[in-house]
């Protein structure tokens, strides 16, 4: 299976988002805003390091 | 006074035996999910179980490292230790003939990482495991 970064950063944000949600949190309601946010941070992370270090050689 | 102390006598939640705990660990180990199934959370252990199953899969999918301890490298070390945190997914794997991987491959080091981060996924749903039973948490 090959795919590019950008859809494997999204998968794997996707997945570790869910699992920290489950774990984390107690309530449904918690879990889902949990995740959520635990998701929004670590694409967003990733985009800003990505343009960051774009310009790098 | 007394009433408060009866009442936290109430309240405090059984402890299992160490035996009881080290089997639920174990479970949680070898199949991503079971120790919250076991322990009565069925629909947390389904969650844990497809969210890591599915990323050790994307991870074999991606033709991802099956580190070894043989090299003599730490990192490479440790990154069989995350690895065989996933449970029996890895001998389960290498039974089905995954030899660990083509490190040429071009989603190789993708792999490698859904590899290590199943694993360390898997080790804290152990802990979680444990502090449900031990009544750390509900």
């Amino acid at each position: 299976m090959t795919i590019s970064h950008f859809p494997a950063m999204i998968l794997f944000s996707l997945l570790v988002s869910i699992v920290f949600g489950v774990l984390s949190k107690d309530t449904p309601r918690e879990r889902m805003s949990y995740g959520a946010k635990i998701f929004v941070a670590f694409v967003g992370v990733g985009l800003v390091l990505g343009w960051i270090m774009y310009p790098m050689p | 006074m007394a009433n408060k102390a009866t009442q936290e006598t109430v309240s405090r939640p059984v402890q299992p035996k160490t035996g009881t705990l080290v089997w639920l660990c174990v479970a949680a180990w070898s199949v991503p999910g079971l120790g919250h199934f076991l322990l009565g959370r069925k629909l947390r252990a389904l969650i844990l179980f497809v969210a890591i199953v599915t990323m050790f899969v994307l991870g074999i999918a991606m033709q991802g490292e099956f580190f070894t301890t043989s090299s003599g490298s730490y990192l490479q070390t440790l990154g069989y230790y995350g690895e065989l945190c996933v449970g029996l997914a890895m001998p389960i794997a290498r039974f089905f003939g995954y030899t660990g991987g083509n490190p040429l491959f071009v989603s190789a080091d993708f792999g490698t990482a859904y590899l290590v981060a199943a694993g360390m996924l898997n080790t804290l749903s152990i802990l979680d495991t444990y502090d449900i039973a031990v009544g750390r948490k509900p």
